[in-house]
């Protein structure tokens, strides 16, 4: 029976879907009778999504348009 | 004193001041090519970069490399000078005698044993060089620098080897004979399995060609400034030595023509398993219009391919000297005389010859990756000759089919305009690598000028060995990085701290709500991640922003942040980990009602 700690050390390549077939039955084991770690398991897939539908870091059109001109008048005057 | 006819050469000749200044005497190897003093000149700065100046090795380390190296050659010339310079270095004799007869039962220091242990195998069997051998050198207390040089002095004395061989110099000191090469055992060989090629990949410093002179020169040589060089930017005086080679050995068209030089550079290459350099070459053949079609048979057989008699004897000439240079001697330079070659032309093939040898062991101590694609690879057979099967070096990748191709080549070709359409597919993706890597927007903005100049300037040497978008990333990174470094010396993306989950526990256990996004506005969720983002050490806040909010690749990112798949992994897991720690008390299934 693996520890939490052979979990959070599989936990990457059991959440990208490519841990080995005994790794990953190992994992679903230790699942079944550990709650904190569907806790992790479960919250840090949400974390994943809130991430990812979040949009964060937009880049505004008004911050980039400056900087496109900036480097085209430079590209421009070297030529 | 040699094959060569010899000149004399005003005892001012600053190269011959250089050696009189740091060995007490003009070795024959120099005086041997008095007919082509920018021979000297060039070999000279190379000596007094890479040997004489002394920065993360010691001289003595140079020359017990130097020493072993020449003995495993069987280089009775190379071992004799390197003997007497640790004689006058004060290393005891026995100790010599002994590096010369087997280092490994020499009195070396552990480090120095390592040290030497790499060399040798980067020197005699440069494709087994994997990453366990630069390990084990980092193991010792040696850095990036001390790697680099390590690397250099041992492409160096396979220089000088194979310089000493072709001019047939005379030893300057009564030599001490060496042992019976069949005493000896072949270095431990280890197959390199790293898909990334052995060798030390050190850290190195960007620098564009209208920064750096040397890089001006080789863009204007090559059409580009070629990774190897590149790579060795901890030390701009070698590369501007080196550039000095290039300009010395390889361009002149007034006694062998450049294209002879390329085949002869093309040849030993190929004889040395070398991909990278053929790749290279092959490609700058392909710009003065030789056709790849030629390149490869050269590489390959040059008796297959349609040249002129002399010119395969030229190129007969040039591997007799890499692939039996035990056997080489006299008659063989008499050979290329009845051919109707120069004295001249013949010291300058052994030069290239002597050069490409360098820039093969460069290339496989480094592990650069190559240019060009590849068109063919180059693998030592395994036969006894080789013990070497299965090495693993950078080989093709699978076509990618890049969605800006097309616009990257009419930038290429001087359509300047469509950069800018380059710059708005890719502006977001920029702007969030930069602002992963250095924690500041209006910072991050600012630095995404510098970026797109750079790329700008850059792009007659991007070669669609990947995406555009992936060759982006990666100098937008590397100009996060620099910036990082000048404000905060402190931070890097290879801050000390292990990635792996072993030591991280995982705080807070409640368990979430089912569906977080609903518990907030999009506003609210947008400043929760970004907060949370925002306060992630910088080489977890960067990964965690190509892969999850610019949705990357694994591979994508790995390859633009210069990172393995595993390291980038264990740090995406990690970002990952640490996010949900900060999120957690925003999302706990207690703390708000579940509003579905």
């Amino acid at each position: 029976m693996i520890s939490c700690a052979d979990f959070m050390a599989d936990l990457a390549s059991y959440m990208d879907g490519d841990a080995a077939e005994d790794i990953r039955l190992q994992i679903e084991a230790h699942l079944a009778h550990c709650q904190t770690c569907q806790v992790v398991l479960d919250s840090t897939r949400k974390t994943l999504s809130v991430v990812t539908e979040s949009g964060s870091f937009e880049l505004p059109e008004a911050a980039f348009k400056p900087v496109a001109e900036k480097v085209m008048a430079k590209i421009r005057g070297q030529r | 004193m040699s094959y060569f006819r010899q000149v004399d050469l005003d005892v001012a000749f600053p190269p011959f001041a250089t050696f009189l200044e740091h060995l007490g005497f003009v070795p024959n190897l120099f005086r041997a090519q008095t007919l082509l003093p920018r021979l000297i000149e060039a070999e000279a700065g190379i000596v007094d970069t890479v040997i004489f100046s002394t920065r993360a090795l010691s001289r003595i380390q140079k020359e017990q490399i130097l020493l072993a190296l020449a003995a495993r050659n069987r280089n009775t010339y190379i071992a004799t000078v390197r003997y007497q310079m640790l004689r006058l270095l004060g290393v005891p004799e026995q100790t010599i005698d002994q590096i010369m007869d087997d280092y490994r039962q020499a009195d070396l220091s552990p480090a120095d044993r390592a040290l030497v242990d790499f060399t040798v195998k980067l020197g005699m069997r440069g494709t087994s060089v994997s990453w366990t051998d630069v390990t084990r050198l980092f193991e010792y207390g040696f850095d990036d620098s001390s790697a680099l040089e390590a690397v250099l002095v041992t492409a160096l004395g396979n220089f000088l080897c194979t310089l000493s061989t072709g001019l047939g110099a005379v030893p300057d000191f009564k030599p001490r004979p060496l042992i019976p090469s069949g005493q000896w055992l072949l270095p431990d060989v280890e197959a390199a399995r790293d898909s990334t090629g052995g060798g030390a990949h050190p850290r190195t410093v960007e620098r564009l060609p209208d920064e750096f002179a040397p890089f001006a020169f080789l863009r204007d040589s090559f059409g580009f400034v070629p990774n190897i060089y590149r790579a060795q930017m901890l030390r701009p005086d070698v590369v501007a030595a080196e550039a000095e080679m290039i300009r010395a050995v390889l361009l002149p068209e007034d006694l062998l023509t450049r294209v002879q030089k390329e085949f002869i550079l093309l040849a030993v290459s190929a004889a040395n398993w070398n991909t990278y350099c053929v790749a290279v070459h092959s490609g700058v053949l392909a710009v003065v219009g030789v056709s790849s079609v030629v390149s490869d048979l050269v590489a390959t057989d040059h008796r297959h391919a349609a040249l002129p008699e002399r010119d395969h004897e030229l190129l007969d000439f040039a591997l007799k000297l890499i692939r039996e240079p035990e056997g080489f001697g006299r008659p063989n330079v008499d050979a290329l005389r009845q051919y109707g070659f120069s004295e001249e032309q013949i010291l300058e093939a052994v030069a290239m010859a002597s050069l490409a040898n360098f820039l093969n062991t460069l290339q496989m101590g480094l592990g650069v990756t190559p240019d060009f694609t590849p068109r063919r690879t180059f693998q030592p057979p395994s036969n006894k000759a080789y013990l070497l099967a299965d090495v693993t070096r950078p080989t093709d990748e699978s076509p990618v089919v890049d969605p800006d191709r097309e616009l990257v080549s009419r930038v290429q070709s001087g359509d300047t305009d469509t950069f800018e359409e380059l710059m708005n597919r890719h502006s977001r993706r920029v702007y969030r690598t930069l602002l992963g890597v250095l924690g500041d927007p209006e910072e991050a903005r600012d630095a995404m000028q510098d970026t797109f100049l750079k790329a700008f300037q850059h792009l007659s040497g991007f070669q669609g060995r990947s995406s555009f978008s992936t060759w982006l990333v990666s100098i937008a990174s590397n100009t996060g990085l620099q910036r990082l470094r000048e404000r905060k010396p402190a931070e890097s993306l290879d801050e000390a701290g292990p990635d792996s989950e072993d030591g991280f526990r995982p705080r807070q256990v409640q368990s979430w709500t089912d569906n977080p996004e609903q518990l907030y506005s999009k506003a609210e969720m947008r400043a929760l991640v970004e907060n949370g983002v925002m306060r992630l050490p910088a080489k977890y806040r960067v990964v965690l922003v190509l892969r999850d909010l610019e949705q990357m690749s694994t591979e994508e990112t790995a390859a633009a942040l210069g990172l393995g798949i595993s390291a980038l992994k264990a740090r995406i897991l990690r970002g990952r980990l640490m996010l949900r720690e900060a999120l957690a008390p925003h999302f706990a299934a207690r703390t708000k009602e579940v509003t579905t």
